[in-house]
């Protein structure tokens, strides 16, 4: 690891902090869902409905904690969970200083097994166990962090640059 | 081409529709947050198409993040008379389902969960809310699609042809 000297390296390592909080409270959040529900909480329904723009939701494509399912189906589980392990993974591959982007390959790569496996389901090829999907989820979820953390912190830098 | 970079805008709007309308239509949204960051790839696409010089990956954030914000507007508008329809139809089919099997409690539990009225108060904040997460997940989605596509390589250097000798005096 690189050590830190610029106010650029500091701008990285705040918006890579920023990013592993949001996952974290997002993560959490998707397993509070049930917890409140089972608890009886009336935030319980509030908390599923933050979530299902973004998922379908369906009961028996989910895992259960405190005896409800989570607020999303196994495969986006694996995603944030893969985007989680990404996010930890981040400094050891990138450190603070170098911004650059996942090559092509990696990407198409580590794309194939959740395209493929969600065809395949969608069109009935087979009907793939929820964890066999989590997994798939995971593997694309890993490549995530490289992107959005290099984007975010591109933008930001930008920003004050032009500020200053 | 003037070496300007293109409005965001129009690719933002288009792949904020195409995103908006697929994550909203019963069944094609079986996909979840894949629609977003696949329109949010589209934008960056149209944006790269357009754009003479190289992306980097902030441009890529910016149209992604614009992408997730229309697409929860999108996404908003085509529920409101989606929903009614969906109640309909899959009340139907459940009615159908139950002819033949008896296992259909949790898609009975998950298809109650949506069917309550909803107050423009609710409507708003889902709104707000949606258009929060979606423009995190366009902003992914318009990076990776600069990742993918955002490189340009620059023309090959024309040759300089032979200057002509300077008159003899």
């Amino acid at each position: 690891m690189t050590i830190v000297k610029t106010p650029r390296d500091k701008r990285i390592i705040f918006i890579y902090a920023l990013t592993l909080a949001g996952i974290i409270v997002w993560l959490a959040a998707i397993a509070l869902a049930p917890y409140l529900r089972s608890q009886g909480h009336g935030l319980a329904p509030f908390v599923y409905a933050c979530f299902s723009p973004l998922c379908h939701q369906v009961p028996s494509r989910s895992f259960y904690i405190f005896g409800f399912p989570l607020a999303v189906c196994a495969r986006c589980l694996g995603i944030y969970l893969g985007f989680f392990a990404g996010t930890m993974l981040y400094p050891l591959r990138r450190g603070f200083s170098a911004l650059r982007l996942p090559k092509t390959p990696a990407f198409l790569a580590v794309s194939f097994p959740i395209v493929f496996d969600t065809a395949a389901n969608i069109l009935h090829i087979w009907k793939t166990p929820n964890v066999l999907r989590l997994a798939t989820g995971i593997l694309w979820g890993l490549i995530l962090p490289f992107y959005f953390i290099t984007g975010v912190a591109e933008i930001s830098l930008h920003w004050t640059r032009k500020k200053h | 081409m003037n070496g300007q970079k293109p409005s965001i805008f129009t690719p933002a709007l288009i792949g904020g529709a195409v995103a908006g309308i697929l994550s909203g239509i019963p069944f094609l949204n079986c996909l979840c947050c894949l629609w977003i960051i696949g329109g949010a790839i589209l934008a960056a696409y149209l944006l790269s198409k357009d754009s003479p010089v190289t992306m980097t990956a902030g441009d890529g954030a910016l149209v992604g993040a614009f992408t997730g914000l229309f697409a929860a507007i999108v996404h908003a508008l085509i529920s409101i008379p989606l929903k009614a329809l969906n109640i309909v139809f899959f009340r139907r089919l459940l009615e159908k389902l139950s002819e033949y099997t008896q296992d259909i409690g949790d898609w009975r539990q998950w298809f109650d969960r949506g069917t309550g009225p909803v107050s423009i108060s609710w409507f708003l904040l889902g709104l707000i809310i949606t258009a929060a997460i979606f423009a995190v997940l366009g902003a992914l989605g318009g990076i990776i699609g600069t990742g993918l596509f955002g490189k340009k390589t620059p023309p090959p250097a024309q040759p300089q042809p032979p200057q002509a000798a300077p008159p003899q005096p």
